[in-house]
């Protein structure tokens, strides 16, 4: 960082080597990717596998490529954030929308009705099963 | 860029609300991040309606999944991650001052996002061509399940609206193209170079999520 000219008042410049470098670890896993999910039997891990490769290859991107290694600490704070509110968007949306139905009696008739409705026909029947 | 009177003082590229040309800088960036954010959630938006409906119907995505071909995406995901390192190559030979390293980067990664964007119009035509369209117009023979049209729906708004990112990314390069060309970039001021870039590494990021997604699991 040379104080000699007015240029680049200590911007970090990245080495072409090290943007070289993190280009192929990209394409590795790039290529781990497409054969672990292609050819590669794991059942439910294998969406849990192939997530946790994307976030690799995008915490390359963002650490190296986008500099936030040798940034303001400010902008890695933001873009955290924003990682933070984009899963409790998820995550908040899978409570309700995975679950849904679990609480089974949607119908028209009130839980009263219902049981009266069963034990007429029934005294002995079990509860309705969802 | 020195005239002879003040330059490192007040060098003409530094606005007269900010105190030197770091503190400027380090605003556009801040700013660049914040707008990153948003296009992050927007993006999240979609990826939310991935997720509820893939919970909801795994074995038609998987099996909607299949009839995506995995060696174009592949092909399109290597071709993406090569503009970004192109695009981070031109801004190092911004710092260093060599114009002819940024122009060239700059075109490559133009280039190179074209690839993208032609892979894209030969998936998106063979879809056509097999009668998936998006929502409503959905009349495929190959696949039809009940809920597959929500996966082709969600494929094309997401790959379409990733697609629009870079197209709109193709652009301002080009312009960043002329603007370099009139000489208007140099170790001291590159701002809208790094911008650019930032912009166009989030535009790649959001794809390493949608290959995998889409056309992998």
């Amino acid at each position: 960082m040379a104080h000699a000219h007015a240029a680049n008042h200590g911007h970090h410049i990245i080495p072409l080597k090290l943007l070289l470098s993190v280009f192929g670890g990209l394409v590795f896993l790039t290529i781990f990717t497409v054969l672990t999910a292609e050819f590669v039997d794991l059942g439910p891990f294998n969406i849990v596998l192939a997530i946790v490769i994307a976030i690799m290859k995008a915490g390359l991107v963002v650490t190296f490529f986008m500099g936030l290694k040798w940034d303001n600490r400010v902008n890695a704070l933001i873009f955290a954030v924003g990682c933070i509110f984009v899963i409790v968007f998820l995550t908040f949306t899978i409570f309700d929308t995975a679950f849904r139905g679990d609480i089974g009696n949607v119908g028209k008739q009130t839980i009263e009705e219902e049981r009266r409705a069963l034990e007429g026909v029934d005294e002995a029947a079990p509860p309705a099963a969802h | 860029m020195g005239s002879g009177h003040a330059e490192p003082a007040h060098p003409s590229h530094l606005q007269h609300h900010f105190v030197t040309s770091e503190q400027q800088f380090d605003a556009a960036k801040m700013g660049m991040w914040l707008f990153l954010v948003t296009e992050i959630l927007l993006f999240s938006g979609m990826f939310v309606a991935y997720t509820v409906y893939r919970v909801w119907h795994p074995e038609v995505f998987q099996a909607a999944s299949k009839l995506l071909d995995w060696r174009l995406g592949g092909f399109n995901t290597l071709v993406l991650l090569a503009s970004s390192l192109t695009v981070a190559m031109a801004i190092h030979f911004a710092q260093k001052d060599n114009r002819k390293m940024l122009i060239t980067n700059l075109v490559i990664t133009v280039l190179l996002a074209g690839v993208f964007m032609v892979v894209k119009y030969f998936e998106y035509t063979s879809k056509f061509e097999h009668g998936i369209f998006p929502g409503a117009h959905y009349a495929s023979h190959d696949l039809e399940m009940l809920y597959a049209p929500q996966f082709f729906s969600i494929y094309f708004i997401m790959t379409g609206i990733h697609g629009v990112h870079v197209l709109v990314g193709m652009f301002l390069m080009s312009w960043l193209v002329f603007r370099a060309m009139r000489g208007h970039f140099s170790s001291s001021w590159y701002t809208p170079v790094e911008l650019t870039g930032l912009y166009w590494h989030i535009v790649d990021i959001i794809w390493i999520f949608l290959f995998p997604l889409m056309y992998l699991i």
